[in-house]
């Protein structure tokens, strides 16, 4: 780790002691220990951050605020009354029932657009923006020969065994809560990141290759393509266009 | 949720819920909206939330979405193409100038950083949430995170250089700064 490296995780390093246990931040700060230039730094930013911090947490509500959000939370507690019993709430309610169903012939396929869209955001978001792409453990074996196998198409049910791979060391972040395993892998000369989380409960996207959504990040020349099967949600994210993405699907 | 329970928990974070939201909208009337929206939101459906320690996180996501909800589709992703890296070296901003800095010049400072870094530069400072939170509440990678919070600490100091230099004609220098983005090394 150089010196630009440890400022780069020291910026997020929290003074308040929690974050004392962190890898990233022990070996950082060993390093400000041991380089005075560093130390000093450091020093300085801690100080800069303390009365920054200070200053904002000094910003006060405005008087009635309080009152106006607790005001706001009773009235959507309201006790429960035979409405239903009335004819004009019956009728809404089946009008109410006749909109909803229209929409929901609409809304799932809105629903996972989104979160399609979402889940490239992020792996996009991380293939440009994370500090480390290098940090896979030994056991990464069955991923990366899956994906760097050049006849192997990636673009539907992949045979992974999510547990054991993060259990092994590979690169593991987190979306929306939940893990994401991640592997970069080269074909036919062209950089790939592939990135597979367990699908959630709620997920709405439509498991197989018809489901499949591309989209061009509008971040340095990214491209995505998210799919899913029953088991997980994939992306793949490249910057050799959507050609070459297509071909490796 | 019984009224108590109600009460306690608005006490606990609504102070912090209105700065996340001033410094996100730049309103005060915005920022009050998006704090009774979003207790109301707890109101209505966040109480059926199970775990309660998990209550804080909720919160400040729903905040944040709910502040997303009002713009347009597509800006969130494209915005950081547009952000221009910081131009001033920020070492020369010394603790004690901004300790004499009333905070809402302070305030006013972080609200013209850039918002992709002004969110999570927010929840580090004034709720001390770790990276990993501020992954979680803002729906980002953690690598996202310390990116942003690097550089979007970096355009606070510039711009709180720049107030000083409002208020104190003459002082201090501004030199160029060399930009570090912490590129990634891909393995």
């Amino acid at each position: 780790m150089d010196n630009e490296e440890a400022k780069f995780i020291l910026r997020a390093y929290r003074q308040n002691g929690a974050d004392a246990g962190n890898a990233a931040f022990c070996a950082a700060l060993e390093q400000a220990k041991r380089d005075p230039e560093l130390g000093r730094w450091l020093e300085r930013e801690m100080a800069l951050d303390r009365v920054v911090a200070t200053k904002l947490k000094a910003i006060t509500p405005p008087a009635g605020l309080r009152d106006a959000i607790l005001a706001g939370g009773k009235m959507s507690v309201r006790p429960r009354r035979d409405w239903w019993r009335q004819p004009r709430w019956m009728a809404l309610a089946a009008s109410i029932a006749l909109v909803i169903g229209v929409a929901g012939i609409g809304w799932p396929r809105f629903a996972a657009a989104r979160e399609a869209e979402r889940f490239a955001e992020f792996a996009v978001n991380d293939l440009i923006d994370a500090p480390d792409h290098a940090a896979h453990g030994p056991g990464m074996g069955q991923l990366a020969a899956l994906v760097s196998d050049p006849t192997r198409k990636l673009g539907g049910a992949l045979p992974i065994e999510f547990d054991a791979l993060k259990a092994n060391g590979c690169r593991t972040v987190r979306f929306a809560g939940r893990d994401v395993l991640e592997v970069c892998f080269e074909r036919a000369g062209k950089e790939f990141h592939f990135y597979v989380m367990k699908r959630p409960e709620k997920s709405r996207m439509r498991a197989g290759p018809d489901g499949m959504r591309f989209a061009k990040a509008g971040r340095d020349e990214a491209v995505s393509a998210v799919w899913s099967d029953d088991r997980y949600v994939y992306a793949l994210v490249g910057t050799g266009g959507l050609e070459t993405l297509r071909a490796v699907l | 949720m019984a009224d108590a329970d109600f009460i306690q928990l608005v006490d606990r974070f609504y102070p912090s819920l209105y700065r996340f939201a001033l410094s996100l909208a730049r309103s005060e009337a915005d920022a009050c909206d998006l704090t009774q929206q979003t207790f109301y939101i707890w109101a209505t459906k966040g109480h059926a939330l199970r775990e309660a320690e998990k209550a804080k996180s909720w919160l400040f996501t729903t905040l944040y979405r709910e502040f997303l909800r009002g713009r347009r589709r597509g800006e969130r992703m494209l915005a950081l193409d547009t952000v221009e890296e910081p131009e001033v070296e920020q070492s020369s901003l010394a603790p004690e100038t901004v300790a004499s800095m009333d905070a809402d010049v302070v305030l006013a400072a972080l609200q013209d950083v850039d918002e992709a870094f002004r969110a999570p530069l927010t929840l580090f400072y004034i709720e001390e949430l770790s990276y990993q939170e501020i992954a979680d509440v803002l729906e980002i990678p953690i690598g996202t995170v310390m990116s942003r919070l690097s550089r979007g600490k970096t355009q606070l100091r510039a711009r709180l250089m720049a107030e000083r230099k409002t208020s104190v004609p003459g002082n201090g220098t501004v030199t160029a700064f060399p930009v570090s983005k912490g590129k990634a090394r891909h393995g």
